[in-house]
């Protein structure tokens, strides 16, 4: 079985066409999603909690509203909840307007609460902020009191857009490189009678098989490893948790993938209709399972269907695991899940299997 | 002389249709063994049976003295096979692919060994699409030998082969047998079955209608000799009479698909001819007591063609 693994390697290795494609594709996007970073430019959002009730703080949230590309957001229901969101990300900015402030005898300077995702852009908005308050102050005083505004940094976790894509990638590249390459590999030996000449050889067919299987999982660590580097080292993504975790939910992910292969390579009477239905399966389950999009923002049912799909506990693994410092033993209901799906794709697989 | 082969009462029926029936052979080993028949008649599933590919519905099989239902594992391991339409890795060099099939079983030929005697010693780095049909298909044989099989099966090794690669597999079929290996081959041609093959099963609708030497079994016919008469004209009724009441005459038929050459624009009957001493005599005499003007005659010795016209009532056409 070692020389048939072997043999496996070499020959995926010199169908560069095919090898190309398990790259090409996925590194595309990465350098897509790389560049286009949708939080750098458009809009950052800021809440206001103004507990003043002046006409100095109506006037403050009302400039604030002026500032192109910054979202007034809603009143997020307390400080607290307010400082949590900004941790969390959900929120960029949050501005404190305390009861005596621009009022009263003693001055109570405002708040403005950041996170550390992107320092540049706090520099700006606390600038700005500070200037609004000023201004403020100076139409309602006579003297400007020696603090306006003082700044919270709240340490956050920092998980850009581009982050959460890249593990997207990740599983999208394994997934439709699995599905299609097995298919077509399967679907052209049997066209070619190479299944037939292996069965009247005393080798064990299941050998065949698992060498098919084993190079397969060798070429899918080579994509996450390719894909994260590329994504790591010149996007500067970031990842915190532990890369190793990583390797059983790619593994079980691949079995998955590879068993859909081999499925679709029954269906298939020819390569290319092996590619095409391949290709049928695996593009809509990039989509709805979430490789790029978060899933609760499709409409109506789908986003049971979206999780109902292979790929979405794969990603969702990925993605607690390296960005969220998930433990394995953290995500072991998404490793049940992959695990009862490698099972029941091996049942199906198994039935529908045909040498010629 | 032990027996390779011995397939006895072997039935295979695929639902309602019987594609092998009822059929019963021996190869001995060291001969070069042939089953001749049209496409359909069966070769190909009987030797599929044989190489443990497809499960008997009835019939016993022993390879090398070994059964095939119960040591499929260890024939697998002794015989060579070659499949009707079998292509190989794409992506592999003619010396990796050896290897690699060679791996799958306890004994192993030497692939450059194997290469040289197919009279492929400089493609070993090729790849299988780089070669011209009639290297293709010596490969395939060679792919067959990688075990040093005591055994070989070919299934229509020559088919879709220019004469000059057909002659050259023929003589390393040839080759394979001095050295002692047992050869099974399925074939559609008469020439190649009479050019190779010691002894010859004719195959047809999933039955064997005969088993001999190809000597014996066109010994064996009632046609000795079929005479091709070219004419510029058709025959009419006063000349075709003489020839129909020559005893030997068994029947006249008008050959309508024409060979090739200086025969193409005339008219082409065909005579079979009893087997009785006077029968040439007695022709010759029938064509000149006739009258027409001839083209061209020929005296043919019956052929394996005949053989299976005889034994099955159908011509054997590719």
């Amino acid at each position: 079985m070692l020389p048939l693994t072997v043999a496996n390697l070499k020959m995926l290795a010199r169908n560069r066409q095919t090898t190309f494609w398990a790259l090409f594709f996925p590194l595309v996007l990465v350098v897509a999603f790389g560049l286009f970073d949708p939080t750098s430019f458009g809009s950052f959002t800021l809440a206001v909690i103004d507990e003043a009730q002046t006409p100095a703080a109506g006037q403050m949230t009302a400039e604030l509203e002026g500032i192109p590309n910054l979202r007034v957001e809603a009143e997020p229901g307390g400080v607290q909840a307010g400082r949590r969101l900004v941790a969390d990300g959900a929120l960029d900015y949050l501005l404190f307007i305390p009861p005596g402030f621009a009022a009263g005898e003693v001055f109570v300077p405002a708040t403005l609460v950041a996170n550390t995702q992107d320092e540049g852009r706090n520099q700006l908005i606390e600038g700005i902020v500070r200037r609004i308050s000023e201004e403020v102050i100076l139409g309602e005083a006579t003297a400007l009191p020696p603090a306006t505004l003082v700044t919270e940094r709240l340490a956050s976790r920092q998980v850009s857009y581009f982050d959460l894509v890249l593990f997207g990638l990740v599983g999208m590249g394994i997934m439709t490189n699995a599905i299609i390459s097995i298919a077509v590999r399967i679907s052209n030996y049997r066209n070619l009678s190479i299944l037939k000449r292996m069965l009247v050889t005393p080798l064990p067919i299941w050998q065949f098989f698992a060498a098919e299987v084993m190079a397969q999982l060798a070429l899918a660590l080579v994509q996450a490893v390719v894909i994260l580097a590329v994504g790591v080292f010149v996007f500067k993504a970031q990842i915190n948790g532990n890369v190793l975790y990583l390797l059983p939910v790619v593994l079980l992910g691949s079995l998955i993938f590879l068993n859909i292969g081999f499925i679709v390579s029954a269906w298939a009477n020819s390569p290319a209709a092996a590619s095409g239905i391949g290709n049928a399966v695996a593009f809509p389950m990039m989509f709805f399972a979430g490789t790029f999009f978060s899933t609760a923002t499709l409409p109506g049912l789908l986003p049971y269907v979206a999780d109902a799909l292979p790929l979405a506990p794969m990603l969702a693994a990925l993605r607690e695991i390296a960005i969220y410092e998930a433990s394995l033993g953290q995500v072991w209901p998404e490793l049940a899940i992959l695990a009862g799906w490698v099972a029941g794709t091996a049942l199906v697989a198994i039935r529908v299997f045909r040498f010629s | 002389m032990f027996e390779a082969i011995r397939v006895e009462g072997l039935v295979k029926r695929f639902g309602s249709f019987t594609a092998v029936d009822d059929v019963s052979f021996v190869v001995m080993a060291g001969e070069i063994f042939g089953i001749l028949g049209p496409n359909g008649a069966g070769k190909t599933t009987t030797l599929e049976i044989i190489e443990g590919l497809q499960k008997p519905s009835a019939g016993r099989v022993s390879v090398l003295g070994l059964d095939s239902r119960r040591e499929a594992g260890r024939i697998k391991g002794r015989i060579g096979v070659q499949l009707q339409s079998s292509a190989y890795f794409n992506f592999l060099s003619l010396r990796e692919i050896l290897h690699l099939l060679g791996s799958f079983y306890p004994r192993r030929a030497v692939p450059d060994e194997l290469l040289e005697q197919v009279g492929l010693a400089d493609k070993g780095s090729s790849r299988v699409n780089q070669l011209s049909g009639g290297q293709q298909q010596r490969f395939t044989v060679a792919a067959s030998l990688v075990n040093a099989p005591e055994l070989v099966i070919l299934d229509e090794p020559t088919t879709g082969l220019d004469p000059q690669a057909r002659h050259n597999l023929w003589a390393l079929i040839g080759e394979i047998q001095r050295r002692g290996i047992t050869v099974v081959l399925t074939t559609h041609y008469m020439e190649e079955a009479e050019a190779l093959c010691q002894r010859l099963a004719i195959m047809d609708q999933g039955r064997i209608v005969a088993i001999d030497t190809p000597d014996n079994l066109i010994s064996r016919i009632e046609t000795t000799y079929t005479v091709k008469l070219v004419t510029p004209a058709p025959l009419t009724e006063k000349q075709s009479r003489p020839l129909e009441r020559v005893a030997a005459v068994q029947s006249v038929s008008q050959d309508l698909e024409a060979p090739t050459g200086e025969t193409r624009d005339g008219h082409i009957y065909q005579l079979r001819l009893d087997k009785t001493p006077e029968a040439l005599n007695d022709i010759l005499d029938g064509i000149v007591r006739s009258g027409v003007t001839l083209k061209h005659l020929e005296i043919l010795p019956a052929t394996l063609e005949d053989v299976f016209l005889e034994l099955t009532g159908n011509e054997l056409r590719d």
